[in-house]
């Protein structure tokens, strides 16, 4: 039973610390590091090409290569709200919230006294006056036969800490729910056909794709700027109605809490396939997309559709950068029992050899249009959150809870007043303000009682 | 389309990099003398060059229409602007003339450096025609901006602390020191140490409405509010280092010279998510030009 006593002990002692806390800040911020260097969710290839192989090893190990979503990078957010509950309940709640105690004066690096004229009880008042004249809060307690006088300036701002605390709390709470509840996906549809989104009961067909992009000749060369992105789509939710819409960039759109996003473009081709000369049915109106490969029947050849390629200059029939679709071509790849044969740049309408009689004619090409859907539960809450996290911030950061502690003891001739000040970020902060109120407060009763 | 040389923003720039540079030399010097007229000669051109930079912002944009913070180019133009501009509210408030020639010089440098990416005029992407753009970057340049000075004091935080010990080891002055007497005009250890929280607090919240405004920004345009991007988490890092010093400055024995440290990490991950992440790395928030 000791034992666990001991232990618990321990984990408060440890958890409730704030340097366990900056501790824990710094693996996260460490993991998160490795992140924003590390590129994340590539092919483990690309990491081979990128590193060193032990390097290159461990990090496919260690799960570097997806280091958000790896349970110490989870556990390490899981360790710090654990932290951040045990120190606001053991050490933020009774440091920042005091009871009102006697202090021994002399003992706070501010503390100022002095005498003045009068009997403690009318300086008592007065002080009080001078004090919440100036918007502090008075309370007046004996302690230990002892009557003292606290004043406090933002008292109510102590709780900003706990304020940020929550903000974070209910920003994890947002986070949380998107894992256990939410959900995403891409699709990218073809201009005129319809997919169905999983998880959903909605489908979405492509009307129709466009693009706007515009050359601009800049100090270094031309740049080809996209300017638009658009998809006109038919989407039909859960109640069965079929409703048209665009989607744009930075204009998603809503289907019954799952939004859709404009992502992406590219373009899908149909291909003439022939075999001596005639036609293969079977291969007819079929869609392809970048990477998609032909499978020719009955032979172990496969094409596929590598790129393609929007505009070949025409005086050198050399692919351009230029985005825009203006005597396009399509590069493709011929592989024989899986092994590289034979490529080429196919314009439109031409055809290529691909051997043993066959031939593929690049026919049409048509838009795609890249969608992007989520949908998240949690955001709300994430979004709440920030904000609180942001007002707790504020209060923290720009409202300085301070404490006065004023002991008024008779001497001959009048009272002694010990005056020392206290606040929740230490004493620096507050010297100017203190030394300005101790010698306010020290001419207003000398002032006063000489007058 | 044309490529919109504008001669007023670019006149405007050049005086404000001249006012800077004059002001920068002015107040070095001051740090040293402390002679008041080089104060008197430098606070109107900071405060010159300020108004230049912000005329020449609102000048590109007035020319061009395109909201002008998209590119390097324009957001280390605001960046340099807006720490000028809070250096100046500090320095009136607090007093902080002193390190004011740092402030301008670094300015000066990273005017000149956008002066380099200056690729003339280019309508946005699609994903940066959105009204977020106007809310998100000012305020994480600003929050940048914030930093810098916060960076400032901290380095000459340092250099005041490790100067002194070592003269205490000495058992020496700084006023018995040739050279060092600049030591004993600036404030005090402690004083500076309260500066440097008061410019991180100014920078952090604003860093945090910047990463919420990115978010909410990133979930109109991407689809989720936080994608792991290495812009965004670079910026996470640098939020989470400032959280660092802020926690290590409530404890009394960590308050000073080890938080002045952490304030120069802070600004040296800034500027890394600023430059390392644009330059090097790729990823959504790679705007070049
Ligand atoms: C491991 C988790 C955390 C722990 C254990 C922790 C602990 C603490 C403690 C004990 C204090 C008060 C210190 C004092 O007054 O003596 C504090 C202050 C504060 N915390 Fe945290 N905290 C954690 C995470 C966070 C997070 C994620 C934020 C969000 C920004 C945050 C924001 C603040 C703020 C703004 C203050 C006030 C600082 C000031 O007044 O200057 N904390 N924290």
């Amino acid at each position: 039973m000791q034992a666990v006593r001991d232990l618990y002990g321990d984990f408060i002692r440890t958890f409730g610390n704030v340097l366990f806390a900056v501790l824990l800040f710094i693996v996260w911020g460490l993991l998160t590091l490795v992140g924003v260097i590390i590129a994340q969710g590539k092919d483990p290839a690309t990491y081979f090409d990128s590193y060193a192989a032990p390097i290159a090893r461990l990090i496919l190990r260690l799960d570097f290569n997806n280091i958000y979503h790896t349970p110490y990078y989870v556990g390490i957010i899981g360790l710090i709200l654990l932290s951040l509950a045990v120190c606001t309940f053991k050490r933020v709640i009774p440091a920042r919230l005091p009871p009102l105690r006697a202090v021994a004066i002399d003992k706070i690096p501010l503390h100022a006294s002095f005498d003045a004229a009068g009997d403690p009880e009318t300086i008592r008042e007065r002080i009080a006056a001078f004090f919440r004249a100036r918007g502090w809060n008075v309370r007046k307690r004996e302690l230990g036969g002892v009557e003292w006088t606290f004043a406090d300036k933002h008292n109510w701002a102590r709780r900003g800490v706990l304020v940020a605390h929550a903000g974070f709390v209910i920003i994890a709470a947002g986070t949380t729910i998107y894992w256990a509840k939410g959900f995403s996906g891409d699709e990218a549809i073809v201009t005129g056909q319809t997919v169905s989104v999983p998880h959903t009961q909605t489908s979405i067909k492509l009307d129709g794709f466009s693009y706007k992009i515009t050359p601009i000749i800049t100090k270094s060369g031309m740049v080809y700027q996209p300017i638009d992105y658009v998809s006109r789509v038919t989407a039909t939710g859960n109640d069965g109605v079929a409703r048209t819409a665009t989607i744009r960039v930075n204009h998603p759109l809503d289907v019954d809490g799952v939004l859709y996003y404009q992502s992406s473009y590219g373009f899908a081709m149909r291909f003439r396939v022939t075999h001596d000369g005639v036609r293969v049915p079977a291969l007819m109106n079929r869609d392809y997309l970048t990477g998609d490969a032909i499978d020719l029947p009955g032979t172990q050849r496969t094409v596929a559709f590598a790129q393609f390629v929007p505009t070949v200059d025409r005086l050198n029939g050399v692919p351009s950068a230029d985005p825009r679709v203006n005597n396009p071509a399509v590069f493709l790849q011929i592989f024989d029992s899986g092994q590289a044969s034979g490529a080429g740049l196919v314009p439109m309408k031409s055809s290529i050899d691909v051997g043993g009689g066959w031939r593929v004619t690049p026919e049409r090409y048509l838009l795609v249009s890249g969608i992007q859907y989520t949908h998240d539960p949690g955001v709300a809450l994430v979004g709440i959150g920030a904000f609180v996290l942001l007002a707790g911030l504020m209060i923290s950061f720009y409202l300085l809870p301070a404490r006065m502690f004023v002991r008024i003891d008779p001497a001959p001739g009048g009272s002694r007043i010990g005056l020392a000040a206290t606040t929740v970020k230490g004493y620096d902060i507050f010297e100017r303000q203190f030394n300005d109120l101790a010698a306010a407060l020290g001419t207003k009763l000398i002032g006063d009682s000489s007058g | 389309m044309a490529n919109g040389h504008t001669p007023l923003d670019e006149v405007l720039m050049i005086i404000a990099i001249g006012a800077y540079v004059v002001g920068a030399l002015a107040l070095l010097v001051y740090f040293f003398s402390r002679s008041a007229w080089l104060r008197h000669l430098a606070i109107p051109l900071a405060i010159a060059g300020c108004i230049a930079q912000f005329g020449q912002l609102f000048a590109r944009y007035e020319i061009t229409h395109i909201w002008p913070l998209l590119n390097l180019y324009g957001s280390l133009s605001l960046f340099a602007a807006v720490a000028v501009l809070i250096f100046i509210i500090f320095a009136f408030r607090y007093d902080l003339w002193f390190a004011g020639g740092f402030v301008l010089g670094l300015a000066a440098l990273f005017l000149a450096y956008a002066i380099t990416w200056n690729e003339g005029t280019m309508p946005a992407v699609p994903s940066l025609q959105s009204y977020w753009a106007k809310i998100h970057v000012p305020l994480v340049v600003s929050s940048y901006a914030a930093f810098m000075v916060s960076f400032v004091i901290s380095v000459l935080f340092l250099v005041k602390y490790y100067l002194e010990r070592s003269l205490a080891r000495r058992n020496v002055s700084a006023a018995d020191s040739p050279g060092l007497q600049w030591l004993d005009t600036m404030p005090s250890l402690a004083q500076l140490d309260v500066l440097i929280y008061r410019i991180v607090a100014v920078g952090l919240p604003l860093l945090t409405l910047g990463i919420i405004t990115g978010a909410m920004w990133a979930h109109e345009s991407w689809g989720h509010y936080w994608q792991w991007d290495p812009k965004e988490t670079a910026a996470l890092f640098s939020w989470i280092v400032y959280a660092i010093y802020m926690h290590l400055h409530t404890r009394n024995a960590w308050r000073g010279v080890r938080t002045a440290w952490v304030s120069v990490i802070g600004f040296l991950s800034i500027m890394f998510c600023y430059f390392g992440v644009n330059l090097w790395i790729s990823g959504l928030h790679s705007y070049k030009v």
